[in-house]
């Protein structure tokens, strides 16, 4: 006891003590300790969000553009077959039109060979004909006045023809 | 030179007599409770100066409770305690370091007496931060080992009981005895080793501050210029060391009391 009032104390110092070092460290605990200790927790998670946000935004854009490549690729790939055909229709109409337009032509050259060749044949036969009739009256003629004396012309006319022939 | 080892008391309010250390405990108190949550209330997302300080010091202080304790629960609960004793004994201990405050002397009945005196100078604060250091171990460690086992760490009959059903048996074994005194004897020494925490831990602290204070005072009375300098440095290392030694040694007994032994665990689950 004689320790404790050499030192100063006494029971209501001690208590006022007591008190007043309760009060700090509730007042620090409940207005500082705990909303700093919150806040700064707080911050570290916006911290650790942003970065986790950051980092799948970037894996997204990564995706994205390996998506659009693909895209990109398909679709060209696609043009590329669809104009492939399209060239292949084409070439194949172009070919059955080109054979077409041959044949026609062909036959249409056939057609007008065929009609010359008749119309030639035709004219020949006439010329034949006329050249026939021509010598025959020609020779009539002479023989007339080769002989000077009418005969008969139904006689006249059997005998010149027996001679043609002949 | 008048060195006196009970704080003085500079005014009465009614049968209460208000000591000088007393006062600056409540003065400087509000000081920090009043920064402290100013701080807080107008942090920001993004910190000023101030603010950076402050998390800065609760960030480290954090980390460093967090790395004893070794569990973020137990870190929460115990490290309010122990920040609020590091930070009234670090800012106790410090303020004494403005200049010209051991000059102001306030007359009190018939005496004059400093109106300013280190608080850790005075016993009754450190008395009570021990106090409530132990208990809190005391109480923890009531909580972590349950009433029987708390109380069988100090009074502990187990290994002579052993020798008694072993006997009973017909097996006379001394050895066990023998252990069974040794355990009891040391449960009986804890006792004691709980007990002489107070003094050490508080004396450790209350004694340090006390012997600066008045080595200080009496090389000011013998050498007044540049001699002192070096023991002011040497008083401003045991502030900010005692201060750190303080809540550190609470905290680990602390954390001592809150651990559990791996025996200890096998019988409670085979309980």
């Amino acid at each position: 006891m004689e320790l404790f009032n050499a030192l100063g104390l006494n029971l209501k110092i001690l208590l006022a003590q007591f008190v007043n070092f309760t009060i700090f460290l509730f007042i620090l605990w409940k207005f500082a300790y705990k909303p700093m200790l919150k806040f700064l927790d707080d911050r570290k998670d916006t911290i650790e969000k942003g970065i986790t946000d950051a980092q799948k935004a970037e894996d997204r854009l990564i995706e994205l553009g390996a998506e659009k490549k693909k895209i990109l690729e398909e679709t060209l790939a696609q043009a590329k077959k669809e104009s492939k055909e399209i060239i292949e229709i084409a070439t194949k109409a172009g070919e059955e039109k080109r054979n077409m337009i041959i044949t026609k032509a062909k036959e249409e050259i056939k057609d007008i060979i065929t009609n010359e060749k008749e119309k030639i044949t035709l004219e020949r036969a006439q010329a034949i004909k006329d050249i026939k009739e021509e010598v025959t009256n020609l020779v009539i003629l002479s023989l007339e006045k080769v002989l000077k004396k009418r005969i008969d012309p139904k006689k006249n006319e059997k005998i010149i023809k027996d001679i043609i022939k002949k | 030179m008048n060195i006196s080892l009970s704080a003085e008391t500079i005014f009465n309010i009614g049968s209460f007599g208000v000591t000088n250390s007393f006062l600056w405990t409540v003065i400087l108190s509000i000081i920090i409770m009043i920064v402290s949550v100013t701080i807080t209330r107008k942090a920001k997302k993004v910190p000023g100066k101030l603010q950076n300080i402050f998390e800065m010091i609760i960030e480290g202080a954090y980390g460093f409770v967090l790395s004893v304790m070794e569990d973020e629960k137990k870190a929460k609960k115990v490290f309010p305690l122990i920040f609020s004793m590091f930070l009234l004994t670090l800012m106790a201990n410090l303020s004494t370091f403005i200049p010209g405050q051991a000059a102001i002397t306030i007359k009190s009945g018939e005496n004059m007496v400093p109106l300013f005196r280190s608080i850790m100078a005075d016993y009754s604060l450190v008395f009570v931060m021990t106090l409530i250091s132990v208990v809190t171990t005391q109480i923890v460690a009531l909580f972590v080992h349950g009433p029987f086992g708390y109380i069988g760490k100090f009074i502990n009959i187990g290994g002579i009981k052993e020798f008694f059903v072993q006997a009973f048996k017909g097996n006379v074994k001394f050895s066990i005895l023998a252990q069974g005194f040794l355990d009891f004897f040391l449960g009986f020494m804890d006792i004691i080793g709980e007990i002489a925490k107070v003094v050490s831990l508080s004396f450790r602290l209350f004694g340090n501050i006390f012997a600066g204070e008045v080595l200080l005072a009496v090389l000011l009375f013998l050498a007044p210029f540049i001699l002192p300098i070096p023991f002011k440095f040497l008083s401003l290392l045991t502030a900010i060391v005692q201060a750190f030694v303080f809540s550190v040694l609470t905290l680990i007994f602390i954390k001592m009391a809150s651990e559990i032994d791996e025996d200890e665990l096998v019988e409670q689950v085979t309980m």
